[in-house]
């Protein structure tokens, strides 16, 4: 639900050593943001110097005793706001500048800049502190060494010249303190305590709540259709059928699988299992919950997509008795409303929630729902852009497994063959369209 | 109960602070909300266990008036907080699935004889949660003295009070990292907030909600959007547009407003997205010079089988499931359709945003949806809401004030 004034700007800084996770809260953010229909950008301090400065930079270019790449640094930095500011003055609603902003005054300069470039711009600081040598070991060892200021060495060398950095940066580190004035939220050693102060405001209040569930723990999310219902048989649309004799089969089968995938107790215990209220989905899922001994939670937000008056027709009719809605379908699959019923963009809408449920949980989920919204789900975690929601390759009798890591998703598709039972396992699935993406131009293209 | 996720394990949530910081307020607010949302909560209390004891002087207040050389009021205060204790715990033990405690939690001590006799008590799997409410603004404190605590005691003084609570405040200990355990912390009513080892679903929910709750009694109008053809065929659900009586009182609706908002276009204004309830606001917010946001979470309960038909061939048709309906109004869904706590859970996100809005809230929805609305501000269970009368043509303004709901309504011609 989109509750803000959208005349309203957000800017959003991080602060924070590095290997802190600020990168990817401010990925995340920017994911959860553009999800909801808002336009976010992140602005990356590092990309702009990369870009400019070169990636050869090792740690004694951070040493804040070097004037001359302490410049260079500002003047990076400078490019970064500038392009942040332009954007929100040109449609942008929210900009993510993530930097390490370890000054008062760094900060102090920052937040003039943007107060006194827009009339009315909230603004929140991100403050991610961590003492756990763990944690940024691991946080170095996922991140760093594959980063492109260490091409040229290797994983060790750049782990010492890595830790260097940061003690560069430790020098002049001062953490945020009340009296300078600013809405932010310290998080310290991934979530375990949360500080927020003077933190007003409907997307506000709505990314301290994110951000207090943030976390980096790789837990599987299982998404999988009902099997085969009758409607789908018929190749018609909506209706609360039941499964085919094949969809029955699936369901047996899909059992097994997850058998399985989870094969002690305590994890089946702990796993997040949810289905909608319709027949063909809560069939599919008590024959797995039998098999699995565990209870799924039904959830009328996982309801398939309302076709309104079309409920219970096939295409070919939709095409006769609604042409004009038939067409307009076809142009704007996104947006288009079945008459009394909803559009993707509702749907997108209305599984919020479940998606803020499954981002906190930090235990297997596994849900057997619809098309048209797993689509949606799908793609909020495979990091698809939203225009190509509506167009997604959801099969029947598939089950795909997605783990997201920290900048990326790991996606592996199980087609399992209703009658014989038969698996066949796709790993690094990939999307065509998303192929085309990875090709950046430059590095301050996100 | 359908609810979005059954707490697996019990929850306690345990209030700290000295007095006049709210407690009282954000444990009322915060089991109202729970009750909506499908919980059974109840709130644990020395003034709950001192109300309960008809051989206790109702007129003192155990929780303020310490005086610490006063034995006999140290150990009645003492008793009054383990018999709110043990009340919680039998609570639990049984159907109940969360307990809100406020009784003696002050010093680092009294928390850990808490915690203990929880461990002790408890026979099932739980998990406390610490609630804070720490405040330094002498006006704030000054205002919910004024607000909740002379009402009851009239022969008392501001200054007596003050008084109590500086011979409290000497004791008292602030919750720390070392106490090992989880909890809130709100200072000065959310200017900040700090949180320590937040566990589970239910918990970072009451986050979330408590991050939300401020002390402004504004207030919130809940109006039905006007007159269409269904309601003159007595015809329910569809998405009818407004009748040309619809439209008039619609007009009527937006003059009431005017004089009632005062030329104050800051207000949160929400309407449905169906066709009477945008038409309704559009007519209305023309007259204030103020558009209203859409949302389909405010959309008319769905109907399904039985939308668009008149109550009479619902009755000839449907016989079977007048009688479920009749049965169980609350949990009753039409099939393919929605029942009321479908519409709770829908509609969720509009009670945040209302409690989030410190200016005056007006809401344009339709009657079952609005139905809930209300019974979050004013019914103590939910089984209430089917029988909650939301007329047509009349503006129902609600005013949270400290443990209460003022309402009145206003019948427009």
């Amino acid at each position: 639900m989109q509750g803000c004034n959208r005349s309203q700007k957000i800017a959003i800084c991080t602060v924070g050593l590095p290997a802190r996770g600020k990168t990817y809260i401010s990925r995340k953010l920017n994911r959860y943001f553009n999800w909801l229909g808002y336009k976010s950008r992140v602005f990356i301090n590092g990309n702009y110097r990369r870009e400019i400065c070169g990636t050869e930079c090792n740690s004694l270019f951070f040493d804040p005793h070097n004037e001359e790449a302490q410049k260079a640094r500002s003047d990076c930095a400078k490019m970064a706001l500038q392009d942040l500011i332009q954007f929100l003055k040109n449609g942008g609603d929210v900009g993510i500048l993530d930097g390490t902003n370890i000054t008062k005054e760094r900060r102090h300069q920052i937040e003039n800049e943007l107060k006194s470039s827009f009339n009315g711009i909230q603004t929140l600081w991100i403050e991610s502190i961590c003492n756990d040598s763990k944690v940024i070991q691991n946080n170095i060892r996922l991140t760093k060494i594959n980063n492109p200021d260490y091409c040229n060495m290797n994983s060790e060398q750049a782990t010492i010249d890595f830790l260097n950095r940061i003690k560069m940066y430790e020098q002049i580190y001062e953490t945020i303190t009340d009296d300078e004035n600013l809405s932010y939220i310290k998080t310290m050693n991934v979530g375990a305590d949360i500080i927020v102060h003077q933190v007003f405001g409907f997307l506000l209040s709505k990314i301290v709540s994110f951000i207090m569930n943030l976390h980096t723990y790789p837990r599987p999310i299982y998404l999988s259709r009902h099997g085969e219902s009758q409607y789908n048989v018929d190749d018609r649309v909506g209706g609360d059928s039941d499964l085919s004799q094949l969809g029955e089969m699936y369901a047996d089968k899909l059992a097994d699988f997850f058998y399985q995938e989870f094969p002690t107790k305590e994890i089946k215990n702990d796993i997040i299992f949810l289905t909608s209220t319709m027949r063909r989905a809560v069939h599919t899922s008590d024959v797995v919950a039998q098999k699995l001994e565990i209870q799924p939670l039904q959830l009328k937000t996982l309801d398939e997509i309302n076709v309104g008056i079309c409920d219970g027709m096939t295409y070919t009719e939709i095409a006769q008795k609604f042409p004009n809605d038939f067409q307009e379908r076809k142009i704007n699959k996104l947006g288009y409303r079945y008459p009394r019923g909803e559009s993707y963009l509702d749907l997108i809408s209305r599984i919020e929630p479940v998606i803020f449920e499954i981002e906190r949980s930090r235990q297997p989920v596994m849900i057997i729902a619809h098309q048209a919204i797993l689509r949606c789900l799908y793609a909020y975690f495979h990091q698809n852009e939203i225009p190509e929601v509506p167009t997604l390759d959801i099969p029947l009798h598939c089950v795909i497994k997605l783990t997201p890591a920290a900048y990326f998703c790991d996606e592996k598709r199980v087609l399992i063959n209703p009658q014989t039972g038969e698996i066949s396992i796709k790993e690094e699935y990939v999307q065509e369209f998303v192929r085309s993406k990875s090709k950046q131009k430059s590095f301050i293209d996100l | 109960m359908q609810q979005y996720k059954k707490t697996q394990n019990k929850l306690i949530l345990v209030l700290v602070g000295l007095p006049a910081r709210g407690k009282t307020h954000i444990s009322y607010k915060l089991n109202r909300y729970l009750n909506w949302i499908g919980y059974k909560s109840e709130i644990f209390s020395i003034k709950g266990a001192q109300q309960n004891n008809d051989q206790l002087d109702q007129n003192i207040d155990y929780e303020l008036e310490i005086d610490p050389t006063n034995q006999q009021f140290v150990d009645f205060r003492q008793q009054l907080s383990f018999t709110a204790a043990h009340q919680l715990v039998n609570f639990l033990q049984n159907d109940g699935d969360i307990a809100l405690y406020n009784g003696l939690t002050s010093t680092k001590l009294d928390r850990q004889k808490l915690k203990s006799l929880f461990k002790e008590k408890l026979k099932l799997e739980y998990q406390v949660f610490w609630i804070e409410s720490i405040c330094d603004d002498p006006q704030v404190i000054l205002n919910n003295i004024n607000e909740s605590k002379l009402s009851r005691f009239k022969e008392k003084t501001i200054e007596q009070f003050m008084n109590h609570i500086n011979v409290l405040a000497q004791d008292y200990e602030s919750l720390e990292n070392i106490e090992n355990l989880s909890y809130i912390k709100l200072i000065n009513i959310g200017k900040l907030v700090k949180v320590h080892m937040l566990e589970g679903y239910l918990c970072s929910k009451i986050v979330s909600f408590l991050l939300n709750l401020h002390a402004n009694n504004r207030q919130i109008y809940l109006v039905r959007s006007c007159q269409t053809e269904y309601h003159l065929l007595d015809k329910i659900g569809g998405d009818p547009e407004l009748s040309v009586t619809g439209k008039q009182n619609s007009q009527q609706l937006g003059d009431y407003f005017i004089e009632e908002l005062k030329g104050n276009k800051n207000i949160t204004f929400f309407t449905s997205q169906m066709k009477r309830g945008i038409q309704t606001a559009e007519i209305v917010g023309d007259k204030l010079g103020i558009k209203a946001l859409k949302t389909k979470n405010l959309d008319e309960i769905d109907y399904g089988i039985c939308d668009g038909l008149t109550v009479k061939e619902i009755a000839a048709k449907y016989p079977k499931q007048i009688k479920e309906r009749k049965a169980n109004p609350l949990e009753f869904k039409y099939p393919r359709g929605e029942s009321f706590l479908d519409v709770i859970h829908r509609v969720e996100p509009i009670i945040y945003e209302i409690e989030r809005s410190r200016e005056p809230v007006l809401i344009i929805a339709h009657v079952a949806v609005l139905k809930c609305l209300y019974a979050y501000y004013h019914c103590n269970q939910i089984s209430e809401i089917p029988n909650i009368d939301i007329p047509i043509n009349c503006v129902i303004k609600l005013v949270p004030i400290p443990y209460h709901c003022l309402e009145s309504r206003v019948i427009i011609k």
